[in-house]
């Protein structure tokens, strides 16, 4: 009966289905409509990169295979460097050029037969060569979502898509000796944190044999290419692709690898 | 309030309030009345273009259904890893809390809605054993001179471990059920557990069929509350009873603070470090500012038709268990 009369006396009980103010949630991420930078941007408070940062470091050194970690230290570490990469890309004709048309590489705007129709030992045939041996796809590359400006989250980006254009100029299969040169040689051309904890924390999974290659041949052929080289984001890939791989590496300065490390069967 | 109650009176109230109640109807129509998902709220048309929240962004009633199923369908596998983490093994003491208050002796028939990993159900189960077994232990000490043929058949007999007790776990997601069932086969429990599949809007039970009705950590992601507690008041007996363990408002300012903190902060970080999943726990923290606030919820509650309403709070109001009868 008590229930009845409430009812009766209640009428139109507004449900409270509207949203809070935000007045009482001050530490709230605007992380919806308005304050996003680029589609996939969730903006972060200094605290929460501080932690990004601890925990995706713990995180990629526990189970190698997060790669997503890896982009995230990444992007959470890399404010400084990311702003003296876009600097020096900007001094750059050619980088300039591509801060200007932002180009991709994703296997959507790459045209894979004419890749594959160009001569052998040309820098096109050898990334797709590359790409077949390794078994890897450049649509792989997690977005970036933590870097908080928009032209800074494209170089990372960009950085992310040149990674395997270093492997092809390199010569160095995506095996886990392979990636530590590369990031030895990233460690020293871009400066970013990322790549420096992974070039010294990258080899503590590596059997001695290795290691040793690695500390006595690899580690100072990389080192002595990538202070000789020129910015490797500085070029245009995309219009580079007839270009004979050997002249590319003469005109950056790369030598044949010391050691010829085979790749994954 | 008396057993039959007037038709009139009640669909008055309905209608006082803009829409058509399924759950009241005369008894001997039960079978009869049409129940289809959207089909019987005719009076509703026009609020179907309303928005409602999902966490702090504004969504159509319709949209946000999916949306939460999206997060839990991707939270699903690392869901109890993630509790664990998040409130540092603090809710388990919250869900040993809910079965200490709702003390279910052998024979209780449970409804564990939006249980889907199946926590409340395990704890139910392990708790109507032991008091089974205590009761048993009584029996048998109280009679001491039982003859060795009684013995031996005590021993023969598969008997019921449950004393007839079920539990009935009830999600509207098919990963977390998946999980549930995954965890229950290798921990062990098969007598007295039932899977199914099932909106709390529009559960799939007849009327008064069980005896308790749980909701734990679900409600908040229900697109129509009123209409979740609705559901609950039909399919539970008369003196059955009605418990939700929810995250609720903080009553302590400093704690409220700290909370706030650990919430946005750090939640969404370890979502991202263990699950590969910002956008899910970016959500659930917003939903749980969303959610209503303890007396708000029991009005809600009373609203529904249960009486004797309380809540308890637990860890400063962080959680808070809400308790009521149908009678």
């Amino acid at each position: 009966m008590a229930t009845l009369l409430r009812g009766v006396l209640r009428p139109l009980r507004a449900f409270p289905s509207r949203p809070r103010p935000a007045a009482d949630v001050p530490l709230r991420a605007t992380s919806h409509g308005a304050g996003l930078l680029y589609p996939e941007h969730i903006p972060t408070s200094p605290l929460q990169k501080a932690l990004l940062a601890a925990g995706s470091a713990g995180m990629a050194l526990y189970d190698p295979y997060r790669h997503d970690m890896v982009a995230v230290l990444g992007e959470t570490t890399g404010c400084r460097t990311l702003k003296v990469l876009r600097d020096r890309m900007r001094r750059d004709p050619e980088g300039a050029q591509i801060l200007q048309e932002r180009p991709r590489i994703s296997l959507s705007t790459l045209d894979l037969g004419k890749l594959r129709s160009l001569p052998e030992g040309s820098l096109g045939r050898e990334y797709l060569r590359f790409l077949d041996v390794n078994r890897v796809s450049p649509d792989t590359r997690a977005p970036t979502r933590f870097v908080d400006d928009e032209e800074l989250a494209y170089v990372i980006q960009r950085y992310r898509e040149v990674h395997d254009m270093l492997h092809t100029l390199l010569g160095m299969p995506t095996n886990i000796l392979g990636e530590i040169v590369v990031k030895w040689f990233e460690a020293v051309q871009t400066g970013l944190p990322m790549c420096i904890l992974g070039a010294l924390f990258g080899p503590i999974q590596l059997s001695a044999q290795s290691l040793q290659a690695l500390v006595s041949k690899l580690i100072p052929w990389a080192v002595q290419n990538a202070r000789r080289a020129p910015c490797v984001l500085n070029l245009y890939y995309e219009r580079r692709w007839e270009q004979p791989l050997k002249a590319l590496r003469q005109e950056l300065s790369i030598t044949e690898p010391p050691v010829h490390i085979q790749g994954p069967a | 309030m008396a057993a039959p109650r007037s038709w009139v009176l009640w669909s008055f109230c309905c209608r006082g309030r803009s829409r058509l109640l399924p759950g009241c109807r005369l008894p001997g129509l039960r079978s009869s009345w049409p129940r289809g998902p959207l089909g019987a709220r005719p009076l509703s048309q026009e609020k179907r273009a309303t928005g409602t929240h999902f966490g702090f962004e504004t969504v159509s009633e319709e949209e946000k259904g999916g949306k939460v199923y999206q997060v839990f369908e991707s939270v699903a596998k690392k869901y109890d890893v993630m509790n664990d983490m998040m409130s540092l093994g603090i809710h388990r003491v919250w869900k040993d809390l809910l079965l200490w208050k709702m003390r279910p002796f052998p024979g209780t028939q449970l409804l564990d809605v939006a249980g889907g990993t199946g926590d409340i159900a395990f704890r139910f189960l392990n708790y109507v054993q032991a008091q089974h077994q205590r009761k048993e232990k009584r029996q048998l000490r109280a009679q001491q001179n039982l003859s060795w043929e009684e013995i031996a058949k005590k021993y023969q007999n598969e008997e019921d471990s449950l004393g007839g007790s079920h539990v009935m776990v009830c999600d509207i997601n098919k990963e977390m059920l998946k999980i549930g069932k995954q965890k229950a086969r290798a921990q062990g429990y098969k007598a007295g557990l039932a899977w199914v599949l099932g909106d709390a809007e529009e559960l799939p039970f007849d009327d008064d069929k069980f005896d308790v009705y749980t909701i734990a950590f679900g409600i908040r992601n229900v697109t129509h509350i009123d209409r979740a507690l609705q559901e609950a008041h039909r399919v539970l007996k008369p003196g059955g009873r009605f418990l939700c363990l929810e995250f609720s408002q903080v009553n302590n300012p400093l704690v409220s603070r700290l909370y706030d903190v650990y919430s946005f902060q750090v939640i969404p970080v370890l979502g991202e470090v263990i699950a590969g999943d910002w956008k899910s726990y970016q959500y659930l923290v917003e939903s749980i500012r969303q959610f209503p606030s303890q007396e708000e919820f029991k009005e809600m509650i009373e609203d529904a038709g249960f009486q004797k309403v309380t809540y308890e709070n637990l860890t400063s109001g962080i959680v808070a268990i809400h308790s009521g009868f149908k009678l």
